[in-house]
């Protein structure tokens, strides 16, 4: 049975760096295919937007099986951007999603700075609402983190991103960084209209018996609730360093971590690995933060944006 | 398409069938009902909330009319050891029915059906529905040990004979793997002229590439189910993808049952 969230008098939109979204949540890029894939389970067009797999020009292939290993409270991936390529998305995934009435944001990646240039000019006749630059994806070898760990790079490719679409650009941060702020401030000044943050943080998994890592590539991205306490930090930094609205990540499961990202300085949020257990997931956590609002007799979601009292 | 469901699904049966192996009965009447050979299941285990990911188990039977689902599991990691806790009137969540189950050729007249352990599970929803159509199957079982042999009672019903069956330790059936029982089975059906048109197999990765490669050489159609480390289980997510001839396609939507021919093993 499909699910939208519940009814409620609470005013849940909020603008996202000239992104209009009709509640505060998206999903992580990657944890949610282009959106149909959960379409039995929510509807996907109730979301404040659905943020797709991240795409490159041409299709990528991606790394070796093992791509998983599961972790306490987490998990590791190293799936390195598989996707079909972005002539895909605008034939079969845009249109479908244009058709249900979502609202979505591209997670736009390449392996080199022109390469991000021609995906969004791919794009720009597509029904996008916004693009998200993935400068920080760890499971790839050229492009992803590399370009989002060093001030220059990520000045220049969100520079040239910025030049080629007037649409809302979201930059979005790793965390395998000494000081996430100073990357944001560099975002910010070459043209970002929003941060989203955080990506997964590198880390690895052995399995002692066999004396073998538990992942193909060795290292992987480490996501779910473990990695919340890591992403709410580097959220609150970001959101005080930087003028332009930040979409925080990193574990949220519920209503109540939402609102924690909110009280931190997110203006709106992202479910990523929660989907996984959970399929209704971003429902839940839409109807968590209603719940939320309406017994703390908040009338409008944005005044909790930054509200924490410290 | 199917629609698929999230279930919560109360428990009706879980216990032990067999050395480490369990049977979990549970009530899922709409997966149940839409449910075709060679699907799966992604359960989500209760009490197990640092343990972030559902566990993927083939559909051994779904019952449309009682509105149950039987789920074999073999106990590997904590997931499983946690399921053999669960109470009676406790409940798992199932999302299901998932995937592209098995596919035997049109006009199919005589199957093949290789198991190898617990891989016996999502085969025998086919061997149901082959019989019931008048198909003649063969049935190969193979496990360590005569204990582990669990499907063996409900494949004789199925099929209203005795499936051969092979134990690595020889304390039921053949002594040794299950691969010479199937060399000999086509075989035979070769030389009374009336070959197998359709050969599926389920169990270990070695032993399937192996009868894909007897099926080949015999010239016959056939079909593996194959299992990865999976997150979503609905296609998202592209974790479990497996190296196919036209790249690498997801187990748990594109698949579990592959054309072994389209493998990359």
């Amino acid at each position: 049975m499909q699910r939208s969230p519940r009814d409620t008098k609470v005013s849940l939109a909020v603008d996202l760096g000239g992104l209009a979204m009709r509640n505060p949540v998206t999903t992580a890029s990657g944890t949610f295919g282009a959106g149909r894939e959960y379409h039995d389970f929510v509807d996907v067009a109730a979301l404040g937007a659905v943020t797709t797999k991240g795409v490159s020009l041409h299709g990528w292939e991606g790394n070796a099986s093992p791509r998983i290993a599961e972790v306490p409270s987490g998990m590791l991936n190293s799936i390195g951007l598989q996707n079909p390529g972005v002539a895909h998305l605008k034939e079969h995934e845009l249109p479908w999603l244009a058709e249900v009435g979502a609202t979505a944001i591209v997670n736009v990646s390449g392996h080199s700075f022109d390469e991000y240039v021609a995906v969004i000019e791919a794009l720009e006749e597509a029904p996008v609402a916004a693009y998200e630059v993935n400068i920080s994806c760890p499971n790839v070898d050229a492009g992803g983190m590399t370009m989002g760990c060093h001030v220059p790079s990520v000045e220049k490719v969100v520079g040239l991103c910025r030049a080629a679409t007037k649409r809302p650009l979201i930059v979005k941060l790793t965390p395998n960084v000494t000081d996430i702020a100073e990357i944001a401030r560099a975002a910010e000044a070459a043209g970002a209209d929003a941060v989203s943050l955080i990506n997964t943080l590198l880390g690895m998994a052995v399995d002692a018996r066999r004396r073998r890592p538990q992942l193909a590539r060795v290292v992987g991205g480490f996501s779910g609730p473990a990695v919340k306490p890591v992403a709410l930090r580097m959220v609150w930094q970001v959101a005080q360093a930087v003028e332009v609205p930040v979409l925080g990540m990193g574990g949220i499961t519920s209503g109540t971590d939402a609102v924690e990202f909110l009280l931190a300085g997110a203006t709106a949020v992202a479910v990523g690995t929660a989907n996984f257990a959970n399929p209704c997931a971003t429902v839940d956590v839409i109807d968590g933060i209603i719940d939320y609002c309406e017994e703390q007799g908040v009338s409008d979601v944005n005044e909790l944006i930054g509200a924490l009292e410290c | 398409m199917t629609t698929l469901c999230n279930e919560k699904a109360p428990i009706l049966v879980n216990e032990e069938i067999g050395c480490n192996i369990w049977l979990m009965t549970v009530e899922a009447p709409a997966i149940a009902g839409g449910a075709r050979p060679g699907q799966f299941v992604h359960v989500r285990v209760p009490g197990m909330d640092d343990h972030i990911l559902r566990r993927p188990l083939g559909i051994y039977a779904a019952d449309a009319e009682a509105g149950t689902v039987d789920m074999m599991y073999q106990v590997l990691g904590f997931g499983t050891e946690r399921m053999t806790a669960l109470p009676l009137g406790g409940s798992v969540e199932l999302i299901g029915p998932i995937g592209r189950g098995w596919q035997p050729p049109a006009g199919c007249s005589r199957a093949l059906l290789v198991a190898g352990g617990v891989g016996s599970a999502p085969l025998h929803p086919l061997a149901c529905e082959l019989a019931a159509a008048g198909v003649e199957v063969t049935a190969v079982l193979g496990a360590g040990t005569a204990d582990a042999l669990v499907a063996r009672e409900r494949f004789c019903a199925a099929l209203d004979c005795e499936p051969a069956c092979s134990t690595d330790d020889g304390t039921y059936g053949r002594a040794g793997f299950c691969t010479p029982l199937v060399e000999e089975a086509l075989a035979a059906a070769a030389a009374e002229g009336r070959p197998f048109d359709y050969v599926a197999c389920c169990g270990p990765e070695p032993l399937m590439r192996l009868v894909a490669a007897m099926a080949a050489e015999a010239g016959v159609f056939c079909e593996v189910s194959l299992e990865r480390r999976m997150a979503c289980g609905v296609g998202a997510c592209l974790s479990c993808v497996v190296d196919t001839v036209d790249g690498k396609r997801r187990a748990c939507v594109d698949g579990p049952v592959f054309p072994a021919t389209e493998v990359v093993w």
